[in-house]
């Protein structure tokens, strides 16, 4: 039955285009950005959420290079076809190719549209082209937040329904699908039962969305992670200490609840622009529970914008172990030095892997409307870690120090 | 003083020629029901589906007219507005055509078309629905 409808769907574009001599038209479109970036510090690598290695003091283009091309495929009047890929320096350091979109898009009614495929996952006000430099106005967007959920593609169907009510155009799209991806680090991410909802309202100039996430996270291939919760539970069950068991249990990121909750306004009235979001992220795992947000504002002067953006990440609540620092009288001589490296492990969760840390960045910039679909960005970022290492990587033991980045960018679509 | 009296006349005649060519926005005749300002603007930008719009060549004048006109919009405000429907796939842009002929044509196959033509390029096979 199933195989019928599957084979009617696919047979009425077909009967349709032809009904209406409209052969299927394709559209081909791409975008870019070449950059150089630097940085002020030799002990920690700057780098976007989520790329295995970034930028000390030698220049390097691999932070915030990366070029994109898509096909569009209008098959008739309710069915479209398209495929994005784009070639960017991510999990792994060399330029990798990943098909960033591959959907079917229906349009059932003039006002809803189900999509099947591959998606960007809409959780954050420009999660969906957060790699389109020339739509944005800071050359990246602020890591401090977008570090937070380091995946971009949802695998699943979504429904985006759009009505307007007067002066305003009102958006509302429902995900549901799974995330695979795989993680600086050689970390995997499973994101299984992921259903996103987000909500938009334009009016005029001004943007405002609300948006929340749910799923069941895995995170898998954490040698040193495993080595730990292995180790707490031996130790657990050996010297009949139960709440490191526990501590494992609530530590490992096997199916667990995850959410992210967030909101965010935007504003393009009279040569002010404004953009500011806000997000909570909640997992039962060593994975932090954090706040993040940033706020950007800036002026158009003819084809310059001059902005400035602040961005904070802190950490909320990181599982650590709460119980005696010692071990029971009687107890075997190992077990205190035992209890205490493993704690002391525990401890190092809260800045262990992708967006764990906890830090602020000031950036000024200057963006410079080239030519028609060109930009030229100028920006300076002063990162402050805190508490640790911040969102820095491969940095030197105990590294907690502000750091300057310089990035110069080009912008293009086409 | 004379060549440059008249290089600015010559130049006045191409920064107003834009305006000289009228333009309309038609639909199929088959088409009952009046249409706004609003609702054009809202189809020609991505915010509605309730037309299939049909473009101008990039560059060319009347196509700068109508997003004017219609959307307050310069050509290359719409088109960044489209790369972001686009590179987030939520739309694909307007299908382009070379002439007001092709408009035309674009129109009379499909009853759900929309387009922008000069005022003196209407015919019976399309519908005047706006003057912008």
């Amino acid at each position: 039955m199933n195989k019928r409808i599957l084979a009617t769907l696919l047979a009425l574009p077909l009967a349709t285009a032809y009904a209406q001599d409209s052969s299927p038209t394709v559209k081909v479109s791409g975008f870019g950005t070449g950059a150089l970036t630097v940085s002020d510090n030799d002990d920690a690598e700057f780098g976007r959420a989520n790329q295995a290695r970034g930028v000390r003091k030698d220049v390097r283009t691999g932070v915030d290079s990366n070029l994109g091309l898509q096909a569009d495929m209008t098959i008739n009047n309710w069915l479209s076809v398209t495929g994005q890929g784009l070639v960017r320096k991510d999990n792994q350091d060399d330029f990798g190719a990943e098909a960033s979109l591959a959907f079917a898009k229906a349009k059932v009614t003039d006002e809803l549209s189900i999509r099947v495929g591959r998606m960007g996952v809409p959780v954050f006000m420009i999660s969906e082209y957060r790699n389109v430099g020339y739509l944005n106005t800071f050359v990246r967007p602020p890591q401090e937040m977008y570090s937070q959920v380091p995946f971009n593609g949802i695998d699943g169907i979504d429904a985006t329904w759009q009505r307007g009510f007067g002066d305003t155009s009102v958006t509302a799209q429902v995900s549901y699908g799974r995330s695979k991806s795989k993680l600086a680090g050689g970390l995997d991410l499973d994101m299984k039962k992921l259903l996103v909802l987000n909500l938009m309202a334009e009016y005029g100039p001004f943007t405002a969305r609300v948006g929340r996430a749910d799923g069941k996270l895995t995170v898998s291939g954490a040698a040193s992670l495993n080595g730990l919760l292995t180790s707490l539970r031996a130790a657990g069950t050996g010297y009949r200490l139960p709440e490191l068991n526990t501590l494992a249990d609530r530590l490992v990121s096997d199916e667990k609840d995850a959410s992210f909750t967030s909101a965010g306004l935007g504003m393009d009235w009279n040569n002010i622009i404004g953009q500011a979001e806000y997000a909570k992220r909640k997992t039962h795992s060593y994975i932090n529970d954090t706040t993040s947000w940033y706020v950007m504002g800036g002026y158009r002067i003819g084809k310059f914008l001059p902005y400035y953006t602040h961005g904070k990440v802190a950490i909320d609540n990181a599982p650590a172990y709460s119980g005696a620092s010692a071990c029971p009288a009687g107890y075997p001589a190992a077990c205190t030095p035992t209890l205490r490296a493993l704690t002391a492990g525990v401890g190092t969760l809260r800045s262990a892997g992708v967006g764990q840390g906890e830090q602020s960045t000031d950036s000024i910039g200057l963006r410079w409307d080239l030519y028609n679909s060109i930009a030229l960005k100028f920006q300076v970022d002063r990162i402050k870690p805190k508490n640790g290492k911040g969102l820095f990587l491969n940095a030197a033991p105990g590294f907690n120090q502000a750091v300057t980045v310089g990035t110069v960018a080009v912008d293009f679509v086409f | 003083m004379k060549k440059l009296a008249s290089a600015v006349v010559a130049a006045m005649a191409l920064a107003s020629f834009p305006a000289l060519a009228e333009v309309v926005v038609v639909v199929n005749p088959a088409h009952g029901e009046a249409v706004s300002k609003d609702q054009v603007a809202n189809v020609y930008l991505g915010k509605s589906t309730a037309f299939t719009p049909v473009d101008q060549a990039d560059g060319s004048a009347i196509r700068g007219e109508f997003y004017k006109k219609v959307a307050d919009k310069d050509a290359s405000q719409a088109k960044a507005l489209w790369s972001k429907l686009v590179f987030t796939g939520k739309a694909t842009p307007p299908k382009e055509v070379g002439s007001s002929a092709d408009v035309k044509k674009a129109i009379a196959a499909n009853p759900k078309a929309i387009g922008y033509i000069e005022k003196s390029a209407v015919d019976a096979t399309v519908k005047v629905v706006l003057t912008p």
